[in-house]
């Protein structure tokens, strides 16, 4: 049964270890770039070129001294620190750091995520600097004798106070840093080159970042003391409204003194170098003014910014007066988000974070607005401007939170249940107490996580909880949330239920500010507040929990919180499906809520595999030009469509409904072969069918998939969507596909069938089917079961005297179900028929049109038996000795004469059009234009047992939802299980298996006894589309003749075109169309059909290989039929070795 | 623990507040708990937790109210929140007709998913925006949304009729009431009659010191046998999974 956990199965191969939430989609091996971003917290564009293992020295900062003598720049490298670590180049970035990374295609994934792990505070970054090229003024290649290869790399820092006074200007302060590079000369000089080009390609870029920075406050306060000039750059609503707390209490003056001197050493901004006074400046909180501007820096949306300095503004003018859902939600919320601070009283403060948020929606879709963001964008607002609040959202949103704010909230869900694992890890003994007493965690620590501690915590301590969180990411969440239950461990003990745990927890929080040990004799103990406490306990106790303890635990439990918003999802959607969806049982609704979504999420990870696959063809071929290494070029893709994970496609298209019915409804797949494009070593590699080995690997580009069964694409389909497409939008939603099932399974009496079907070719509405719908719903008919029919047709008593009559002449008994499926054939041909016959002329003047016919035309249903009887007959005496002799002749083996039975089908396929012809003459004459109505087409229906049952149960029934599809003959049942890589697919695989089953046994049919019968009676039916299609091509022709000839002789034309089909006309008017073969060639066809038929197995099953000799080399009627047997042979032979 | 001059059995009830949002489930707590209305709230993240006690002749119920957050997305976290509930508040807005087929949707989450034996009552909120007076309906039909719609001509904001809310309460078990938590109409109502249907079955493995006593407290009254009668019926159907 196929249901979603087969997708959280294949989703397992998508997550990347280190970086759970993030979803790239790469296998157990995460894609270097991703680790590599996510370390230097760059943006998506930049990938790691080159690195080399380097010294850094950072020297005081120095006066611009051009004419310093080479001792002296020895002298100020030997001053200064030195860090040993390892220079990164990407597209436009030159990062440093002390962490041993490595993001070399051949580096183990532990080196490449070796930030992940304990960080002592310095952040994934380490101790270095993550520089922009375009801040790189000028890099100098030093020549000194302690080290080969040097370079000295002079910054833009303090660009923006260049501008203001001249360019040409010595800045105040200049930095200045020295790199020693370690490697082969080689290695070096490879860097050199890579570096050159993106400084060369990074002078564009200048411009943008003077006006990034000009944005930070550090310009402004580093500016030449006493003589600031302008404005300062807007720091945040705390500029007009006041910061919260005591500024001397935070000691902010003192704090923004350190950090002066910091920044005036070692850079701002893009400039800045990150040494370990750095990560300790934060950790006692940053000063209000540039509060905004670090947490930019840490959280790396500086560089997104950087990236893109006009995006906020443009977002903002290009949706200008737009309206959406998210706009309506973020409206309620403007007035309640911190409501307690001023600023979000006034019409400004409101006004920042209605824009803000507003053009966040507008980028982010998908997410849109989720209550808890007002909160968290309006503490962002308080310490940056808009655009750097906008930026740092994006980061929130799509890194450090990945998931929290989306519509189904997996992330949040997911943390909650890592942040309860830990607990448990880390303290059983209130863990059991928890779980004992009853008390969920998650309804205390959700709003932790989800408002960052902002609406938990008293303002101040959650703005220092967000220093360290940008600087060190999520983990600081889990790290604080834990230490919070330590310190409170012993009054939670006593908490026994929600109430009493959450008034502790509140308690707490209120007294932050309190003393940690007010009763301490030691005074400096005692000045320990209680907020220090928890600092210390979070980073010093749970110090263990680092980022990649984080993501393995999410790992182990993403399967858990997906699957249960999921089986949330299903059971919502379809308790929302409406009336209609009473008609169906819940299995019912569940397995088509479970296929319609499986497809969907299919057609999607295939589509993008698909564009992957292409980029990279594009990508390898420009690569080798470009000298790109392969493989480092890959973008992150994010696996995309899964219901649990946020908004997932909802609408199916035609393609994507065609392979939704070739799952639920055998005659849904084609019968033409698919080119077997499958390497078979892909197909065995069924994991890394969607990871992202892909890149490596060459992948179908079958719009299928591989394996999965190639839908038909009949007329019929295409009517079926477009009745069940109610809205026009050319696309299916759940409710629609309900609908449309539940209307031809859920009513279950036979006159709605036939009214259903009937409205299918109604295309006007009027009521009436003409001509060429007749033809096109005996079309239908035949395509609907030409892989044999659903339910229990039974023979009827009537129908006995029939087959015998049939048996006799061909000496052959046949099983119910091939004697159905030839009745069937002439059921139809009786039903095209009687459709002329008991149609209503269109004009009163054509009235005795049909009596030309020569056919019995009482209309009236009581003299039918009589009528029909008589018409059968007629054509099993045509049908009956084409088929007999065959089957006669194949079930025995023995060999028989091609042309001889070449020549006697062909004489009685023509004397079938030529039966055909005759009947439907009058009413092929297209000056006559007839239609039926709903009541003669019921009638006409209700007239043949045969078509009755079909519409009473075979045709409903061949929409198999829940309800397995009929398990296939073992002869071929695992045929496609071995060759076909469905990925979980099992109804899709069943369905392939059993259309295989039918195809491979008609192929089978050719030699072995009893088996022959299904390709018999599949060339009949085949045969019979092809009637169908005589009698429309006789229509054509006869339309042409009539507009040649003036003077219409219906007889002789029809006699004369049968002779004219032999020859040439064939080729020319059905060329191409497999049904619509003419006469001629369907002689070779009749012979070959098995051929044909044990080609689109192969085709379909991919086993043309498997072209063995094992088989009887007896098969004298002609060397295809052999190679058909030796396919369905060596078909049961996989089958064999399958069981 | 309880004195002798109070020998009221107490126990601590779970209520959970489900419904779209914006419907007033804040208010309606903020109403109950502190008898008290604001036009702008704060967001429910998550949800909020508040708790009050109802007096009730024969006992006393504290009931912990989880209000939860009405914005869609956070659906997906309800199940967290009335995990365990031994009641459910309902809300919806009686001028929006979407809010009754969301509530409708909870309704049937809950009894399905929820603990078997759930009380639930269905809330109609904003009755202050209807010019009626209390529960005088003039409709007599029963659930005609077009009826319901030929009232909006004497400038009435309400799109729900009574009777149409009413036969759907009555039809799968719950209490229904129309309250306006801007006037405080029918609110305590609400509160009250859910404390009255909670069995004493269901308290006696209820958490708190009065927990051991409310299986003591045995005395019946009236209103509860009344009312349990067709949420019986509902919880059965409720177990069914």
């Amino acid at each position: 049964m196929f249901n979603l956990s087969s997708l959280v199965q294949k989703a397992q191969s998508l997550i990347d270890p280190t970086q759970a939430l993030n979803l790239s989609a790469s296998d157990r091996n995460p894609a270097k770039s991703t680790l590599f971003r996510h370390q230097f917290r760059l943006p998506d564009s930049q990938t790691p070129l080159q690195e080399i293992t380097a010294e850094l020295t950072i020297s005081p900062p120095i006066q611009y001294s051009p004419n310093a003598t080479q001792g002296e720049k020895d002298r100020d490298r030997d001053r200064g620190y030195h860090y040993a670590g390892k220079l990164h180049l990407s597209e436009s970035y030159l990062c440093f750091s002390t962490q041993p990374t490595s993001f070399l295609q051949t580096a183990s994934t532990s080196t490449s995520s070796g930030f992940t792990g304990q960080t002592h505070g310095a952040g994934p970054g380490g101790n270095g600097f993550t520089l922009p090229l375009c801040a790189i003024r000028r890099v100098e290649r030093l020549h000194s004798q302690s080290y080969q290869f040097a370079l000295a790399i002079t910054t833009w820092n303090g660009i923006s106070n260049n501008s203001a006074n001249e360019t040409s200007k010595t800045p105040a302060y200049q930095q200045k840093i020295t790199i020693q590079l370690a490697g082969s000369r080689q290695a070096c000089e490879r860097f050199c080159d890579g570096l050159k080009r993106g400084l060369k390609s990074g002078v564009g870029d200048v411009g943008k970042l003077k006006r990034v920075v000009a944005e930070c406050y550090s310009e402004y306060l580093l500016q030449g003391d006493g003589k600031k000039s302008g404005e300062p750059p807007d720091a945040g609503l705390g500029m007009l409204f006041r910061y919260p707390g005591d500024a001397r209490k935070l000691r902010d003056r003192s704090k923004m003194r350190l950090w002066g001197e910091y920044l005036r050493e070692n850079g701002r901004n893009v400039t800045l170098i990150r040494q370990p006074t750095f990560h300790k400046l934060i950790r006692v909180g940053l000063p209000n003014r540039l509060r905004g501007e670090i947490w930019e820096q840490t959280s790396g949306s500086l560089f997104l910014r950087l990236e893109h300095p006009t995006q906020y503004a443009e977002t903002l003018a290009k949706y200008e007066g737009r309206d959406s859902l998210a706009i309506d939600e973020i409206e309620k919320d403007l007035n309640r988000s911190l409501p307690e601070y001023p600023g979000f009283q006034s019409e400004e403060g409101i006004g920042r974070l209605r824009r803000v948020l507003t053009a966040y929606s507008w980028t982010n879709e998908e997410v849109g607005y989720c209550q808890a963001m007002n909160i968290v964008v309006a503490a962002l607002l308080i310490y940056m401007s808009e655009s750097q609040a906008f930026f740092l959202l994006s980061t929130l949103c799509d890194r450090l939170l990945p998931g929290y704010y989306s519509t189904t909230m997996y992330g949040t869900l997911l943390d909650q249940r890592v942040f309860e694992s830990l607990v448990e890890k880390t303290m059983p003994i209130l863990w059991e107490h928890l779980v004992k007493s009853d008390v969920q965690l998650s309804v205390v620590s959700l709003p932790w996580f989800l408002s960052l501690y902002i609406n938990s915590m008293p303002l101040v301590f959650a703005f220092r909880v967000l220093d360290v969180f940008f600087l060190e990411g999520p983990k600081v969440l889990f790290q604080v949330g834990l230490a919070i239950l330590r310190i409170n461990g012993e009054e939670l003990l006593d908490a026994t239920d929600d109430g009493a745990f959450i008034s502790v927890l509140k308690g707490y929080f209120s007294k932050l500010d309190e003393s940690a040990h007010p009763t301490s004799t030691n005074a400096k103990l005692r000045a320990v507040t209680r907020f220090q406490e928890l600092m210390v306990v979070a980073f010093k106790e749970f110090s263990g929990i680092t980022q990649s303890s984080i993501s393995e635990q999410r790992m182990k439990h993403k399967d858990t919180v997906l699957n249960s918003i999921e089986s949330f999802a299903k059971r919502t959607s379809i308790r929302n499906l409406g009336p209609d969806s009473k008609r169906l049982s819940t299995d019912d609704l569940g397995a088509l809520y479970d296929r319609f979504y499986a497809i969907l999420y299919e057609r999607q990870m295939r589509s993008q595999m698909i564009q992957e696959e292409t980029e990279r063809r594009m990508k390898a071929s420009k690569a080798r030009a470009a000298e790109v290494v392969n493989g480092l070029g890959e973008t992150q893709s994010v696996e995309k469509g899964r219901v649990g994970l946020g908004p997932s496609p909802t609408l199916m298209d035609y393609d994507g409904f065609r392979e939704f019915l070739a799952g639920i409804a055998r005659w849904a797949i084609t019968d033409s072969p698919t080119p077997p494009e499958k390497d078979p070593a892909s197909d065995r590699d069924k994991h890394s069918y969607f990871g992202n080995s892909v890149r490596r690997r060459e992948v179908s580009l079958s719009p299928w998939g591989a394996g999965n069964p190639e839908p038909a694409d009949h007329e019929f389909m295409q009517r079926l969507f477009r009745r069940w497409d109610v809205d026009m939008q050319n696309a299916l939603t759940l409710q629609n596909v309900v609908t449309g099932i539940a209307h031809i399974k859920g009513k279950g009496d036979i006159m709605g069938s036939i009214t259903y079907f009937f409205e299918l070719y109604d295309d006007d509405g009027d009521g009436k089917v003409d001509r060429e719908g007749i033809l096109r719903i005996s079309e239908a008919l035949l395509f609907l079961s030409r892989r044999g029919l659903e339910g229990s047709l039974t023979p009827s008593t009537s129908m006995t005297g029939l087959s015998e009559y049939e048996a006799g002449n061909g000496g052959q008994t046949d099983g119910p179900q091939g004697t159905t499926n030839e009745r069937f054939l002439s059921s139809v041909s009786a039903f095209i028929r009687r459709c002329f016959e008991y149609a209503d002329p269109d004009h009163p003047q054509n009235q005795e049109a049909p009596g030309d016919s020569g056919h019995t035309d009482t209309p009236d249903p009581s003299a039918l038996d009589v009528g029909e009887d008589s018409d059968e007959e007629e054509d099993l005496l045509d049908l009956g000795p084409e088929a007999s002799p065959k089957r006669g002749k194949k079930s025995t083996g023995l060999p028989s004469n091609p042309p001889a039975s070449g020549k006697q089908e062909n004489g009685n396929q023509r004397s079938v059009s030529k039966a055909q012809a005759e009947a439907a003459n009058a009413a092929l004459d297209p000056s006559k234009p007839l239609h039926i109505t709903l009541p003669t087409f019921r009638m006409v229906v209700l007239a043949d047992e045969l078509l009755e049952q079909f519409f009473e149960s075979s045709f409903p029934a061949s929409f198999r939802i829940s309800d397995k599809l009929t398990p296939p003959g073992p002869a071929s049942s695992s045929s496609s299980l071995t060759t076909f890589s469905n990925i979980g697919f099992n109804r899709a695989s069943a369905a392939s298996s059993q259309a295989a089953s039918i195809v491979g046994s008609s192929a089978a049919g050719v030699v072995p006894p009893g088996k022959g019968l299904r390709g018999v009676l599949d060339n009949i039916v085949t045969d019979g589309m092809r009637v169908a299609a005589e009698v429309r091509r006789r229509m054509d022709e006869a339309q042409k003749e009539l507009e040649k000839n003036a003077v219409h002789r219906p007889g002789d034309d029809e006699e004369d075109e049968e002779e004219g089909y032999d020859g040439t006309h064939t080729s020319s008017t059905y060329g191409g169309d497999a049904e619509r073969r003419s006469v001629r060639s369907e002689d070779r066809d009749l012979l070959e059909g098995a051929d044909a038929e044990a080609m689109s197995i192969r085709g379909q099953e991919g086993v043309s290989e498997v072209k063995t000799s094992t088989l009887s080399p007896t098969t004298p009627t002609s060397a295809e039929p052999g190679r058909a047997r030796s396919i369905s042979t060596a078909t049961q032979k996989v089958v064999e070795f399958e069981q | 623990m309880a004195e002798a001059t109070a020998p009221k059995p107490s126990s601590s009830v779970k209520l959970v507040l489900l419904g779209e949002a914006a419907v007033g489930k804040s208010s309606l707590v903020l109403r109950f708990v502190n008898n008290d209305f604001q036009e702008n709230k704060e967001p429910t993240i998550g949800a909020a937790f508040l708790t009050q006690k109802c007096n009730l002749p024969t006992r006393t119920i504290k009931f912990e109210i989880w209000d939860t957050a009405g914005q869609e997305r956070f659906a997906s976290l309800a199940p967290m929140y009335y995990r365990n509930a031994q009641s459910a508040l309902v809300v919806y807005d009686l001028t929006k007709p979407t809010s009754l087929i969301k509530a409708k949707h909870w309704v049937a989450e809950l009894q399905r998913q929820a603990s078997p034996g759930i009380v639930i009552a269905l809330v109609g909120n904003k009755l202050d925006l209807t010019n009626e007076t209390s529960s005088s309906n003039p409709l007599g039909e029963d659930g005609d949304g077009e009826a319901a719609e030929g009232e909006d001509a004497d400038g009435d904001a309400r799109k729900i009729s009574t009777a149409e809310a009413k036969s759907y309460a009555e039809e799968e078990g719950l209490l229904f009431f129309e309250t306006s938590a801007k006037l405080g109409t029918n609110v305590t109502e609400v509160f009250t009659a859910i404390a009255n249907a909670i069995p004493e079955t269901s308290l006696k493995g209820a958490r708190g010191p009065g927990a051991s006593q409310a299986s003591a407290g045995r005395t019946e009254d009236q209103s509860r046998v009344n009312l349990t009668g067709p949420r019986d019926n509902a919880s059965k159907e409720g177990c069914g999974c």
